[in-house]
């Protein structure tokens, strides 16, 4: 097993481990375990993880992570080698991925979102993004999963997501607006949420805040009319606009535990929370729709309590496990909370909001950096399971999400109409040590991904141009 | 493509199927092609085919289940299926029993649970008063919790399924739930059916906890609450955390009670403070904590937190009261009124005092979980901290 070669990098990770510093918060099990009596298979595969996860998070030799640590212990991001994996994601993929044929929309999303964190270049990839969402594009509006798949809210999202990644007119042109317009009114309901997709003549796709979000997300990119299509079911139930009863029915999705589920009376969910959180700062100012319509401090401890340790990474729901991907869906709605708390802030000031990070950012960037990256490329859930593109593209959002700090502003009238607090974002790099950041920066400079809109999870560019091209060429109704 | 299964069929020899467009013209190679097998190629050009011209029939019956069957996260070959049965009213029994079939193969399936969903809605008009139905589909569904506990999935038609059927009180869900966690104590999913059983809304829109219940409630809160069944719930939790003290869920069930109730959370002050011992020398220091459940003081510092800030309210009022008593005073009012002063100057004070005595509790709670319980959220306690000795400081300026 111990050839030269892979003895090499074990001598650099020995050298440099002499000034490590990893705390036992991230080295133990934590102070309180129930008696075995009560053991259930929930904390049995808990206590499991735990242990899996500790070689990564200790930086031992021994079934640790690979290659150089920084004087914090953790390990570098393996660039180079998440490159490979991803431009890999976008090319022909063998027999046995039949069954993700009504995901490839998501495949193209995850594997440039990826590309565009780590800082490539992708409009080269413009013409190949069209030539793959045109078949799926139907005449009756929307993005199907494949040629000749039903219109889907999911599917749709990624590929508008896309075309705004590698931009230009020929990529936005694209898009039939109108008729996108005219499909997203017949997945409005009466309740005041949104159905995914519809098979039309009262066979109807699942209800969710997936739902709402996908449509006010390609609703404000695209600056789609709000008003609803005159033919629209919902129009019936005395709904006017795709926004009527939207916050209501969001806030409807909070549970007793404080958390948002996928449709009022599930189980609160990371992903869904964020979806539903998302949507709120589509549909105005963090500090109204979040605060108007949400539990704020229930909120806030279901959310902080997602974060685990000795793992330091996020799970999605009350007492499940971590997974790479929740650094995204759970991660991303500290950003969106942390506004709502804080405010509109002034543009050109210099930052300092009243309140930081409720997470540990330190906890998060071991997790992504110790945990989830896989010794070939590509990130992962957590040891042990393989990496893949979703998990890849999630787990850089979450490194994004604690790298930067994001915040909204008052001064973007000039784009956005209705939806201008969505888009008035903004960022600066958080750098320590910091006079109001608890938490030390653990991961090298040189690691720093590209910042994402904390909304619509492209770059801030890709978004903007997209809605000022829009504005600029209205479609008719 | 001629040599495959539908090609050669006399049945679809009438169908020209319509060949897939994977954006793979022009010489410009698409984005994240799949290799298809042969069969599933073929199979789903004949679907957009028969799709194309909203084919209602048999064969394109037997057409999806063979799409299924390859690629079950097909989400339009499922809807079209729903269509075909509706259309063809097909006997949905005969469905419901191949779903039973291909389930246990598609746990991570979403479709193949909003399908059951599309189905079963339409099954209701025809069930009779002695139909089995609901029995069969609940063992059905224990079965699938033997295998998956948390599938949020088929949590999602379990809830469907209690609105559907008016199942509120049927015993039969309560049963299910206990023995879920009878199973697994931890399992948050079942911790959550049951919530929604006791007090989420049943008429009007649904969600997630009671809302709109009457003027002057918050979210979370009902109106009336049968007091026997918070009494009942309250011990249902209180039972299942002295199994296991640090399992989050049935603490979070307890907190959505107390609110549902209308309860102060110091209502399980006594129960919470089991969990915390703390040693105390001669002088009445606290010389050593011993903590049980970081889920305890989680919840202590909240009591305190609320006790401070009705404190704080308190001494608010007596201020108020005094103010307007100097201020009568100082226009000359008769000479008697300098006692509501001093009493009311005392009320103040010792209200003060207490609500002080309050948010250290608070902070000594929350550093203990800063500190030692649970440092992760170390910059979240701190918050809570600044946001508690704000109720101290804020009305002492004052």
């Amino acid at each position: 097993m111990s050839t030269g070669e892979s003895r090499e990098p074990k001598m650099f990770t020995g050298a440099s481990r002499k000034c490590v510093k990893n705390p036992s918060l991230f080295t133990e099990l934590p102070p309180i375990s129930d008696p075995l009596s009560s053991e259930t298979e929930t904390s049995k595969i808990q206590r499991e993880t735990a242990n899996s996860c500790l070689p990564f998070l200790r930086g031992d030799d021994d079934g640790g992570p690979i290659g150089p640590l920084t004087s914090w212990g953790v390990p570098r991001l393996q660039k180079a080698q998440h490159l490979e994996y991803l431009y890999d994601s976008l090319e022909d993929y063998p027999t046995h991925f039949v069954g993700i044929d009504s995901s490839r929309p998501w495949m193209v999303y995850w594997a440039l979102a990826g590309l565009s964190l780590l800082g490539e270049d992708i409009t080269a990839y413009r013409q190949r993004v069209i030539s793959t969402f045109a078949p799926m594009q139907n005449p009756t509006g929307g993005f199907g999963g494949g040629h000749g798949q039903f219109s889907h809210c999911a599917s749709s999202f990624a590929a508008t997501l896309c075309l705004a990644m590698v931009g230009g007119t020929d990529a936005f042109k694209l898009i039939d607006r109108k008729a996108m317009w005219r499909w997203l009114g017949d997945l409005k309901l009466s309740n005041g949420g949104f159905q995914v997709c519809t098979g039309g003549e009262g066979i109807s796709g699942e209800e969710d805040v997936r739902g709402a979000y996908c449509a006010m997300t390609i609703i404000s990119l695209l600056d789609l009319p709000i008003d609803l299509p005159p033919e629209a079911e919902a129009r019936r139930h005395g709904l006017r606009m795709f926004s009527s009863g939207l916050p209501e029915y969001l806030s409807r999705c909070q549970t007793f535990e404080g958390g948002i589920s996928g449709s009022p009376g599930t189980e609160a969910h990371g992903a869904y929370a964020f979806c539903a959180l998302a949507c709120l700062c589509i549909l105005g100012r963090p500090e109204d729709t979040i605060k108007n319509y949400m539990d704020v401090p229930l909120l806030l401890s279901w959310l902080s309590a997602r974060q685990y340790s000795p793992e330091g990474g996020l799970s999605g729901r009350t007492n499940k496990l971590v997974d790479g991907c929740y650094s995204h869906w759970v991660g991303g709605c500290w950003p969106l909370l942390q506004s709502a708390l804080n405010g509109a802030q002034a543009a050109s000031a210099s930052v300092s909001p009243s309140v930081a990070s409720l997470y540990s950012r330190e906890g998060l960037a071991r997790y992504i950096l110790g945990c989830c990256q896989g010794p070939n490329g590509g990130l992962r859930d957590k040891p042990g399971k393989s990496p893949d593109s979703y998990h890849t593209c999630y787990t850089l959002c979450g490194l994004s999400v604690l790298q930067n700090y994001h915040y909204h502003t008052d001064s973007s009238p000039s784009l956005g109409g209705i939806f201008s607090s969505a888009f008035s974002w903004h960022y600066s790099p958080i750098l320590t040590p910091s006079d109001f950041e608890p938490d030390e920066n653990v991961f090298d400079e040189d690691d720093r991904v590209t910042a994402f809109h904390p909304v619509y999870t492209i770059p801030h560019r890709a978004a903007e141009n997209m809605r000022a091209w829009c504005e600029h060429e209205k479609i008719a109704i | 493509m001629s040599s495959g299964k539908y090609a050669q069929s006399p049945e679809w020899a009438d169908i020209d199927p319509i060949p897939l467009d994977d954006g793979n013209g022009d010489g410009i190679i698409p984005l994240a092609t799949i290799a298809y097998p042969p069969s599933y190629t073929e199979a789903t050009s004949y679907l957009r085919a028969v799709m194309a011209v909203n084919e209602m029939s048999d064969r394109a019956l037997k057409l999806t289940e063979d799409i299924i069957r390859i690629n079950p996260a097909h989400y339009t070959v499922w809807l079209y299926r729903a269509k075909i049965i509706k259309e063809l009213d097909k006997k949905l029994t005969d469905e419901i029993d191949w779903l039973n079939r291909v389930s246990g193969e598609n746990l991570k399936n979403y479709q193949i649970w909003h399908h059951r969903q599309i189905i079963v809605s339409r099954l209701r008009d025809s069930l009779t008063e002695e139909s089995d139905f609901l029995t069969e589909e609940r063992d059905f569904l224990m079965d699938i919790f033997a295998r998956d506990s948390k599938n949020y999935h088929v949590w999602i038609y379990r809830h469907w399924l209690v609105r559907h059927f008016n199942l509120w009180e049927d015993e039969r869900e309560t049963l299910d739930v206990e023995t879920l966690i009878d199973r697994d104590v931890h399992n948050n999913s079942a911790w959550n059916h049951r919530y929604v059983l006791r007090f989420s809304p049943r008429d009007g829109p649904e969600a997630g906890m009671p809302e709109n219940s009457g003027p002057g409630l918050k979210r979370g809160q009902l109106a009336v609450v049968d007091e026997y069944i918070v009494d009942a719930e309250l011990e249902y939790a209180e039972d299942k955390i002295r199994l296991a003290p640090e399992n989050r869920s049935p603490w979070h069930y307890a907190r959505g009670v107390l609110r549902a109730a209308k309860l102060p959370l110091s209502k399980w002050k006594r129960f919470a403070s089991k969990f915390i011992i703390e040693e105390i020398d001669d002088a009445d220091n606290i010389i050593k904590v011993h903590v049980k459940s970081s889920l305890a003081l989680e919840l202590l510092a909240d009591v305190y937190a609320e006790e401070a800030q009705a404190k704080g309210a308190e001494a608010e009022r007596d201020k108020t009261v005094n103010d307007d008593a100097e201020e009568a005073q100082a226009e000359g009012a008769e000479a008697g009124r300098d006692k509501t002063v001093n009493d009311n100057a005392e009320a103040q004070a010792g209200a003060e005092a207490e609500r002080d005595k309050t948010v250290n509790d608070a902070v000594r709670m929350l550093t203990l979980l800063k500190e030692e319980y649970d440092p992760i959220r170390k910059n979240y306690w701190d918050y809570k901290m600044r946001l508690v000795t704000r109720l101290s400081s804020l009305s002492t300026a004052a």
